[in-house]
């Protein structure tokens, strides 16, 4: 890792600087709704400064609401022309993007890249450097000190700034973050003191890990699970806006001459996600189907990928409709 | 609050009621749906201004359905919509009583479809003022400035249905959007698709929709997917008379035919 000084004057300098050499950015930029969202920007005049947390998380940038997996189309001599468009993903910037949804990023990696790699991911990912923006400030549905993480954590980040009064502090992590820097170098200072707590959020810690990876363990019995559902509404809200949720959906789009294959967003709190042809539906109550997402982040993803899945961005609790709040749930099935 | 508790306790405690929906604060002081089932829990309701959700929606899901005899802590939209549930021969299966807080902030009681039907009519909400601007701002358009606006707006659509599964007039249990022999509507959250969505639950809604705007209100994407239906209904009104949740023998107007009914539209 390596430590350097940005002053807060030359980060527009810096922004526009990645804009100019070609690089795609996307920042959070605030839309006439009041909500702000990671959109690809022109300038470092749209980008967004105040926000505690964007609607949607950064996700999109490497596991899009919608991929084109391939495109089919008749040719005149009777075949079948398919193509992908890998060749045409970007170099892309992720900017200010918080350091809970940079932790995503990291799960995501794992989920998509252990076992099997996925060539869209995986073609999107090498072409996106991370840079994170500490938390000054945070609200009562923030709560990442609870999943081992913090407002000032470089995990899954390839710099991490962090405001300090008229300058940032900039935490170089990968390889990927000094190619960044030596693009603009004379940007940047050196330095060897890092002491970025007292600028740092203090979101509440509910419970820890440790406590809970235990407990857990027996929670699919819990009879917590239907007072903790009766509130939900049966949307996918909560999962897409997750920066880990990474279910999704296959569908053909087109007609038999020609068309595309895409991959879609889907949840698992939609009913029909788990519905069979015959009918059956293994999850029929959103009782199970909501202790599934819980116990996927909690349990089966610790077991499957060595991690926790949630990130305590607490996004789903803020776009719930009934404000459902996940690690009051969490809490109250592993009593 | 300390009225309405005591009154929610005394239904639950003599079997009136078996399962109350009603309004509770959460860790971070907001205001949520809350389900009771024993009277010692009544402590924890809050009603006022602020409670906002459509409860009446709750009816639909099977968890509530089962407990049968069924409280409803409800502003006057929630309220609305039941009556328009109710005409619409869905509910029959419920005992409903419904509890409530008027214009003079004294607790109403209201225990049967009449009761309820009586309530609504003496206390029937307007459209919201800044609905209404909106409404009027979209209709002063062009065309094509109104396809702008829409198209910025929808292009925002992930596609969660949180728009559908907050809407208590959405009971259908297959969606069109679920059909895919025909596929009638793009799954993939595209700004076509996502057209083809909002235009069909609009249509779907109209001479339906109560007009409490909570799909709108909750859309996580801010998306006031609401005026769709808001300016639906003020067309069905203009063209066919009659109001959304007014009356228990209401119909609707896409399965009503009067003799009178204007038909200069059939050309």
């Amino acid at each position: 890792m390596e430590l350097k000084l940005i002053s807060s004057s030359d980060i527009a300098v810096f922004v526009d600087g990645l804009l100019k050499a070609g690089k795609v950015v996307v920042a959070p930029v605030l839309k006439q709704s009041g909500k702000v969202f990671f959109k690809p920007v022109q300038s470092f005049a749209e980008v967004a400064t105040d926000y505690i947390q964007t609607a949607f998380s950064a996700k999109e940038v490497v596991f899009p609401k919608v991929e084109e997996l391939f495109t089919y189309q008749h040719n005149e001599e009777g075949g079948l022309d398919i193509k992908d468009h890998l060749d045409r993903i970007p170099e892309t910037v992720v900017w200010g993007l918080r350091p809970c949804d940079a932790a995503g990023f990291d799960y995501l990696n794992k989920f998509f890249l252990q076992e099997n790699p996925d060539a869209y991911f995986k073609a999107r990912y090498d072409k996106t450097t991370l840079v994170t923006m500490s938390c000054n400030k945070c609200d009562a549905s923030c709560f990442c000190t609870s999943v081992d993480s913090h407002p000032g954590d470089t995990k899954g980040s390839d710099i991490l700034l962090t405001a300090m009064d008229d300058k940032f502090y900039v935490e170089v992590m990968t390889e990927k973050g000094n190619i960044l820097i030596n693009s603009n170098s004379a940007l940047f200072t050196s330095t060897d003191t890092l002491s970025k707590e007292a600028f740092l959020a203090k979101p509440l810690t509910h419970f820890s890990m440790d406590e809970i990876k235990d407990k857990i363990q027996n929670a699919y019995a819990s009879v917590e699970w239907k007072q903790a559902s009766m509130g939900c509404f049966s949307c996918g809200a909560c999962a897409f806006a997750c920066p880990t949720c990474t279910c999704f959906d296959i569908q053909d789009e087109g007609t038999q001459d020609h068309g595309k294959r895409v991959r879609c967003w889907d949840a698992c709190g939609l009913s029909q996600f788990t519905k069979h042809s015959s009918g059956h539906n293994p999850r029929n109550t959103q009782t199970e189907r909501r202790r599934q997402r819980l116990m996927h982040k909690f349990k089966y993803s610790v077991e499957n990928l060595g991690v926790v899945s949630c990130v305590g961005c607490g996004r789903c609790i803020r776009v719930c409709p009934s404000h459902l709040n996940i690690f009051e749930n969490i809490q109250s099935v592993t009593k | 609050m300390k009225e309405l508790q005591i009154k929610a306790a005394e239904l639950l405690e003599n079997g009136t009621v078996n399962l109350l929906i009603g309004f509770c604060e959460d860790l971070g002081k907001r205001l949520v749906p809350c389900f009771i089932e024993t009277a010692a829990e009544a402590n924890i309701l809050v009603f006022n201004q602020e409670c906002k959700n459509n409860l009446s929606v709750y009816l639909h899901k099977k968890e509530v359905k089962d407990a049968v005899k069924i409280g409803l802590v409800a502003n006057v939209a929630t309220l609305r919509s039941v009556l328009q549930l109710l005409s619409e021969n869905q509910l029959w299966s419920l005992t409903l009583t419904y509890l409530t807080v008027n214009g003079a902030g004294e607790l109403v009681v209201l225990r049967s479809a009449e009761e309820l039907e009586a309530y609504v009519q003496a206390n029937f909400p307007t459209c919201r003022p800044e609905d209404q601007e909106m409404l009027d701002k979209l209709n002063a358009m062009s065309r094509e400035e109104r396809w702008a606006f829409w198209k910025d707006q929808l292009s925002e659509c992930v596609k969660c249905y949180a728009c559908r599964a907050v809407c208590p007039m959405c009971y259908c249990t297959v969606c069109t959007t679920e059909c895919n022999q025909p596929q009638w509507i793009k799954t993939s959250a595209q700004t076509s698709g996502n057209f083809e969505y909002h235009t069909m639950r609009a249509m779907h809604l109209a001479g339906r929709c109560i007009n409490c705007g909570e799909c709108g209100r909750i859309c996580p994407a801010g998306i006031p997917v609401h005026l769709l239906t808001a300016q639906m209904n003020q067309e069905m009104e203009q063209e066919f008379g009659g109001k959304t949740g007014w009356s228990l023998k209401g119909g609707y107007a896409m399965n009503t035919f009067k003799p009178g009914d204007k038909e200069n539209f059939i050309k």
